[in-house]
């Protein structure tokens, strides 16, 4: 069974920026990410707010931390993690193909996922493909009628984006019919946190949020969150880069 | 068995994706590996409805099996074989 001082759930911005921190504070650590590292920024071409560079993909963005992260001494591990139990001395975290690590400290970096479409709407959109991504599905759809649901910021920006590839796109509430003619759904209805492996373990807000201040204490001792899974105002990527500083200094202190 | 792998220059997931790709290749090479470039291969991608990338479809003696729509680590990707191979 594999041991380490700190594990950190999730590979995105704030999960390997708690990685770098912790193995330079010289605690062994393990990343463990259910799907690719990156997150929520892969999707996101050019990234013109995070400091030292004008303009980033994502995907260099976060190749470059990996590899940090890794060069420091993370380990990188592709492990779905479905639960994490406080036992004697540490926690146990279990994944979907019966890994089992144990840790002494867990920072919890999990991000987001997009907010799914409802049932009805599943059931009215029918055989017509439904995306997430704008940015990765769009140019499928060139020329062709295209629905955004929702009217957020990032529906806007989706309904902008799809403008200057689609034929007509239209943009209706969470709560409008399809319109019969649009080939494809794209949905920008808000995002929510991927807390479901953290239940029981902290407290949880009604919308999913795991409670904790700026000192990314969460409510059992021993467990930090970083990053868009807080509780907090901005979520971006510096945000999320400084959670994970503090979360990684905090784990720290906690194991001295 | 095959695997088509539809991809698109301008897609994030797609990169984030191609490393394990290869890993995968190297790993079987029973499986005949081929990666589809949606924009110079729109019949492909429309042949085989093609509605989100990275999109990976196992074929068996030519007959799509299995298919998956997203990043995924190796192992996944496995299982996904595992499954095709029923």
């Amino acid at each position: 069974m594999e041991k380490y001082d700190i594990a950190v759930i999730g590979a995105g911005i704030a999960g390997l920026t708690a990685a770098i921190y912790a193995v330079r504070a010289g605690k062994s650590t393990i990343v463990l990410e259910g799907k690719m590292e990156g997150g929520q920024i892969i999707n996101t071409i050019n990234i013109e707010n995070w400091p030292g560079d004008m303009r980033v993909s994502g995907v260099d963005l976060i190749r470059k931390v990996k590899a940090q992260a890794e060069e420091l001494g993370a380990k990188i591990d592709y492990v779905n993690v479905e639960k994490i139990s406080a036992m004697d001395g540490g926690f146990e975290i279990l994944g979907d193909m019966d890994e089992k690590i144990l840790v002494s400290s867990v920072i919890l970096a999990m991000g987001t996922n997009p907010r799914k479409l409802s049932d009805a709407m599943m059931k009215d959109a029918g055989k017509r493909p439904v995306s997430y991504c704008a940015t990765c599905d769009g140019a499928l759809y060139k020329g062709k009628n295209v629905v955004v649901v929702g009217h957020g910021n990032s529906a806007k920006h989706e309904v902008k984006y799809l403008e200057g590839i689609c034929n007509k796109v239209y943009n209706i509430h969470h709560d409008e019919k399809i319109p019969e003619d649009a080939d494809a759904v794209f949905v920008a209805i808000g995002r929510i946190p991927a807390t479901e492996c953290a239940k029981g373990l902290v407290e949880i807000d009604g919308c999913g949020y795991i409670v904790a201040g700026e000192d990314c204490h969460t409510t059992q001792p021993g467990v930090f969150v970083a990053g868009d899974a807080r509780t907090k105002t901005v979520r971006q990527l510096v945000t999320a880069a400084g959670d994970g500083a503090v979360a990684a200094e905090e784990a720290v202190r906690y194991l001295a | 068995m095959e695997l088509l792998d539809f991809y698109a220059d301008w897609c994030g997931p797609c990169q984030m994706m191609k490393p394990t790709i290869e890993e995968f290749e190297k790993a079987h090479p029973e499986v005949k590996v081929k990666s589809v470039n949606i924009d110079e291969e729109e019949e492909s991608a429309e042949k085989y409805g093609v509605s989100g990338i990275p999109c990976l479809v196992f074929l068996k003696d030519g007959e799509e099996v299995v298919r998956e729509v997203g990043v995924m680590p190796l192992k996944k990707l496995e299982k996904l074989l595992e499954k095709a191979n029923g």
